[in-house]
């Protein structure tokens, strides 16, 4: 979830008055906003929706909140359209044999705001938001903010040769090619893995050749040094989706303008067709109007609404929309910043937070439905009573552990265990294909505890298995263990033959041979109708000493899939 | 003083009835008085000095010699001198190795013992360095010697009964520690000499009025119960307050107790389960959920992929396709899609089960209209693990299917929920996002422990997720964070207690 800071001064300033916190816990629902702090004139907000990137700035969360209390749209009359294009005034970006892999850059002037302390950190906020969250740490969208007052237009954005191409960096003193930054400047680090395996390198300069920036890694530090005070700024985003570009810029031209710029517009000249032509005029309006019916807004909220109702619901949405009463159609327009709407669910959505949630009455579902568990917890159950009549105590255990834990301890080769291609750490590397290295785990951190020791757990394993679609298989599965200063073959035997009794289970043994985590002669496999269904014996003193173990100890795991398998 | 005679053992009800204050109270009196052995004597001392009814008056030390087996068999066979004596006068002149053969002594036994007597001019050397006997009888502190070994044959005998002579020849025989090598053992003793106190008294006279003798029945024994002895004799009440021992019982995990309840409890509100595998495809772990494949959540660090088994063979039609149009440009759905190119090979990638709205997604294609499913299950995360992010835990969640469910029956389930299963005093429910439902809703309680927290999230399954998958009435999905109340519950604080291998701690763990 996207977190945001703010300086309370301005949030309140966006808001038009300050709030109390609870007044603000009140409010940030309708942003989908929670409070996350509120100290030294510091407000922190947590943003739950994921595809809402218009709300992951102070400007954007007070743009919510204004529209809704006085349901009135802000208006942004700076924006083209397929219809209907506003005067660049000869502001020109254009692109020339664009790098493969990132073929789009757009961008906007602003002016007549001078850039105060706060604003900075916002704009360098929401930036970061952008390009990180919504643009994949700059994988589909990468912004940079320049000083406009030293470019002159047009600008340039191509697929610049790495090692020929080089300016100085932002933060660096020195002149680099675009591949030396790739590898010495610490963002080229992070951010060169997404371009360096291009043939050419995205690279942004002014008419006169001064460099703006090696997007998505670094800006130039004399175009691209942004300080408090400038009060004309150009605005570029670059990545390889055209449409995520536009809602970015359109995102960052009405928090600009909420901020107090006046949004200058550029003309885009593309190399190739896009799919809005090959020129644009940035910010560019390129949403489709939504609908839904009315019928669909009362199917869905369980309240039957008129179309005042859903048209000021919407409007406290910053919706703007207008209802076709002989149809029962709601025609909505998408406000410039938002992107969200796929389906007329959407909108709906909308409608109930612009209502208001607590308007709706909770209700119980009518239909008769039976309720009931699965056979495996049915049986899972029986087993347990069973077990703890007999003395054990159940335990439960996580499902992941280290090859150190299942395979080196337990002297089996792994073969056949589900491994973790990129584990956190080596403790959670290998999927457990058996309870039994679970239980000697407690036995090992569990010396103290006064013996007998009897534990068991029903859970799940898995392991490789090829016949299955998956090439893997769960399985339902009991395992037990009990150690003390005298345990062996015998209590085992009877520990299962009791079980398996009141799971009425026939049975069978065979000896179990060549299995390493057992002492040989003093294991068995189970059998019934031809099937194993499990093993059980002495734990061999290899495994115990490896596990650090000092009393004498017999294991225990059944199938609890095949037993269930058995009774159907 | 309020005396409870019942938390007298016999010992002490026999040992009280029989003393007066100022009798001197010995374990000797007790051991010929009552019949105690000494382990029961210091028993009722212990007891009874602990209570405050005895007190010691004094205590001596006392110095016993106890004869040894090398001691007894001196005296039976003599000492080494004295049978070194009588062999030189009966056979003449000998070696001394000559000597220990014959008379089976060790060599530094007899070198020692012929010392002594040559140094007593008893015996000596001839020129031909052979012992011979020279005097005509043994010195007197070998007849003092013989005559304190044959004091021992009686028993262990005090220092006082010794003249200074034989107390002074003593000295040389006896040994505190290791012993064996000499003819006795030092055995000190301490004389404790107790007496009644006031208190004592006062629980000898309530023990009268209670009338109880200490001999009455204690456990009762089969062979009791046999023979009929109990008819005659009085059972002993017994403090009912006394310590008891620690037993270690076979018993329920409480965490897989509550997860057993909670199950229950939504089989009550007639939910059926439903369960899967833990290894799940991209498809079924996100796609058939409508997060796009280039949604942030599901980069490569969020979940744990396979390195072996890396893909599922195939992914079943027709929800492949369905689901791939809907990824695309919405399908039949009625939406217009995320506009990307689905991947059919991301979406065989196979990872550890990351939610457990998979199995709802699972369920969709086989589901009941109308009906009602649950799961509980372990799920795994790509996580840094610490008190509040376990690398694999439990996920509670559903779907609740029908023509007439809506975003109030949505509500009044979320209701249901916080009211039977999490004790809410109040709800409170917020807009919320998931990429699966629209709308979304957060619920929030009120709970009388844990104060205002968010219970789970929930909302109306998209029509893009239920859809493809062969669903066209509206679909109810919620999801309920229930580890923090089952943490309540135990009274922990540290998710990773849940899932501990530390069998005391298990062990000792109750629930609520």
């Amino acid at each position: 979830m996207p977190k945001i800071e703010t300086k309370e001064k301005s949030f309140f300033n966006y808001l038009g008055r300050s709030y109390t916190d609870d007044e603000l816990e009140a409010i940030f629902p309708v942003a989908k906003a929670e409070l996350d702090g509120h100290s030294d004139g510091i407000i922190k907000i947590e943003l739950n929706d994921t595809n809402r990137p218009d709300l992951w700035s102070a400007l954007g969360v007070a743009r919510a909140i204004n529209n809704y209390n006085e349901a009135e749209i802000t208006e942004y009359d700076f924006f083209s359209s397929a219809e209907s294009t506003v005067d660049n005034e000869g502001r020109e970006l254009q692109i020339h044999e664009a790098p493969e892999n990132r073929a789009y850059s757009i961008g906007f002037a602003v002016k007549g705001h001078v850039v105060s302390d706060d604003d900075l950190l916002s704009l360098i906020q929401s930036q970061e938001k952008l390009c990180f969250n919504y643009g994949r740490k700059r994988k589909t969208i990468a912004m940079g903010i320049y000083r406009s007052s030293l470019i002159e237009f047009p600008i340039h954005y191509q697929g610049a040769d790495p090692d020929k191409t080089s300016f100085i960096p932002l933060g660096m003193d020195e002149v680099m090619s675009l591949r030396e930054m790739t590898k010495k400047h610490p963002k080229g680090i992070e951010y060169g893995p997404i371009v360096e395996n291009d043939a050419t390198f995205p690279y942004l300069y002014d008419d006169r050749g001064n460099a703006l920036s090696f997007p998505p890694v670094i800006n130039s530090a004399d175009l691209g040094a942004v300080k408090v005070g400038d009060d004309a700024l150009f605005v570029e985003m670059s990545g390889p989706i055209l449409k995520n570009l536009l809602l970015a810029a359109s995102i960052m031209s009405c928090d600009m303008a909420d901020m107090g710029f006046t949004i200058c517009p550029v003309k885009v000249v593309f190399d190739t067709e896009t799919e809005y032509g090959n020129e644009l005029t940035i910010p560019y309006y390129f949403q489709d109007p939504i609908s839904c019916t009315l019928e669909q807004v009362e199917k869905t909220t369980g309240v039957k609404m008129d179309s005042t109702t859903v048209v000021l619901a919407l409007k406290k949405m910053g919706i703007y929309s207008f209802c076709d009463e002989k149809e029962g159609i709601v025609y909505a327009t998408v406000p410039e910043y938002r992107d969200d709407f796929l389906h007329a669910v959407d909108l709906v959505e909308d409608v109930i937070i612009g209502y208001g949630l607590n308007n709706f009455q909770p209700e119980m579902p009518q239909a008769f439905t039976m309720g009931r568990l699965t056979a495996a917890e049915e049986l899972g159950r029986k087993v347990k009573d069973i077990l703890v009549g007999l003395g054990f105590q159940e335990m439960m255990y996580n499902y992941l552990g280290s090859r150190k834990e299942y395979i080196d301890n337990m002297c089996v080769d792994g073969s056949d265990y589900i491994q973790i291609a990129n584990p956190m750490s080596e403790n959670f590397e290998f999927v457990r294909p058996s309870v039994i290295p679970s239980l000697l785990e407690s036995e090992s951190v569990s010396a103290h505890s006064p013996y007998p020791h009897k534990i068991f757990e029903v859970g799940k394993i898995a392991y490789l298995f090829e016949k299955d679609n998956s090439g893997t298989i769960t399985k339902n599965s009991l395992g037990f263990l009990a150690a003390d200063t005298l345990m062996g073959y015998n209590e085992v035997a009877s520990l299962v033959n009791t079980l398996l009794y009141f799971l009425r289970v026939e049975y069978k043994l065979v000896a179990l041979e060549g299995d390493p985590r057992f002492i040989d002669g003093r294991g068995a496999k189970m059998f019934a109708s031809d099937k194993q269904i499990g093993l059980f014996g002495e734990i061999n003193p290899v495994v115990l000493e490896n596990w650090g173990c000092g009393m004498p100890t017999i294991a225990c795991e059944i199938d609890l899939d095949e037993i269930l398998a058995l009774n159907n | 003083m309020d005396i409870d005679v019942k938390n007298l053992h016999p010992l002490e009800v026999r040992l009280l009835r029989h003393v007066n204050l100022g009798d001197a109270i010995t374990a000797d009196s007790l051991k010929a008085d009552l019949d105690y052995k000494v382990g029961q004597c210091n028993q009722a001392f212990s007891w009874l000095v602990a209570k405050g009814f005895l007190e010691e008056v004094s205590r001596k030390n006392r110095v016993f010699y106890e004869l040894t087996e090398l001691g007894r068999e001196q005296q039976q066979n003599g000492t080494p001198a004295l049978r070194i004596f009588t062999y030189l006068q009966s056979n003449g002149a000998a070696t001394l190795p000559e000597l220990a053969t014959a008379l089976g002594l060790e060599k530094k036994d007899v070198g020692s013992a012929f010392g002594a007597l040559s140094k007593a001019a008893v015996t000596g050397m001839n020129e031909e360095h052979k012992a011979i006997a020279i005097g005509e009888s043994l010195p007197e502190s070998e007849d003092l010697v013989i005559q304190v070994l044959k004091k021992g044959l009686e028993g262990p005998f005090e220092d006082t009964v010794l003249n200074d002579d034989e107390k002074n020849a003593i000295k040389k025989m006896a040994k505190k520690r290791g012993a064996s090598n000499a003819p006795f053992k030092i055995v000190e003793k301490e004389d404790v000499v107790f007496g009644l106190t006031k208190e004592g008294v006062e629980a000898k006279k309530a023990i009268f009025e209670a009338n109880i003798t200490g001999e009455e029945l204690g456990n009762v024994t089969a062979e009791m119960l046999n023979s009929g002895s109990w008819k005659t004799g009085i059972f002993r009440p017994y403090g009912v307050d006394a310590p008891t021992s620690r037993l270690i019982p076979g018993r329920h995990n409480p965490y897989g107790n509550y997860l057993q309840w909670v199950k229950d409890k939504l089989t009550a509100l007639g939910f059926e389960e439903f369960d899967g595998p833990l290894v799940e495809n991209e498809f079924w772990n996100g796609d058939a959920l409508f997060m796009p494949q280039f949604h942030s959540a599901r980069d490569i660090h969020d979940v744990y992929r396979l390195k072996n088994a890396s893909h599922s063979k195939e992914i079943e039609e027709p929800w492949l396709s369905n689901v791939a149009d809907v990824h695309e440009n919405g399908g039949n759905s009625g939406s217009r899609g995320w506009g990307y190119k689905f991947d059919h090979e991301f979406t065989r990638r196979q990872v550890m089960r990351s939610q457990g709205t998979v199995l709802s997604a699972h369920q969709l294609t086989k589901a009941k209209n109308p009906g009602k499913y649950f799961g509980v299950e372990r799920c795994f995360r790509y996580d840094q693990v610490d008190a509040t992010h376990g690398a694999d835990f439990y996920q509670t969640e559903g779907i609740v299917i029908g023509d007439d469910v809506n975003l109030q029956t949505l509500l009044g389930l979320l209701k249901l929920f916080a009211e039977e299963i999490a004790g809410a005093e109040e709800v409170r429910y917020v807009p919320g996002y998931f990429p699966f439902t629209e709308p979304s809703i957060e619920v929030h309680i009120k709970h009388p422990v844990l104060g205002w927290f968010e219970l789970g999230g929930s909302g109306i399954l998209r029509p893009e997720v239920t859809k493809p998958l062969g669903i066209d009435a509206p679909v109810l999905a919620w999801g309920l964070g229930i580890d923090r109340m089952a943490l309540m519950h135990l009274g922990l604080n540290d998710l990773r207690e849940l899932f501990t291998p530390n069998i005391e701690s298990v062990r000792t763990r109750r629930g609520n």
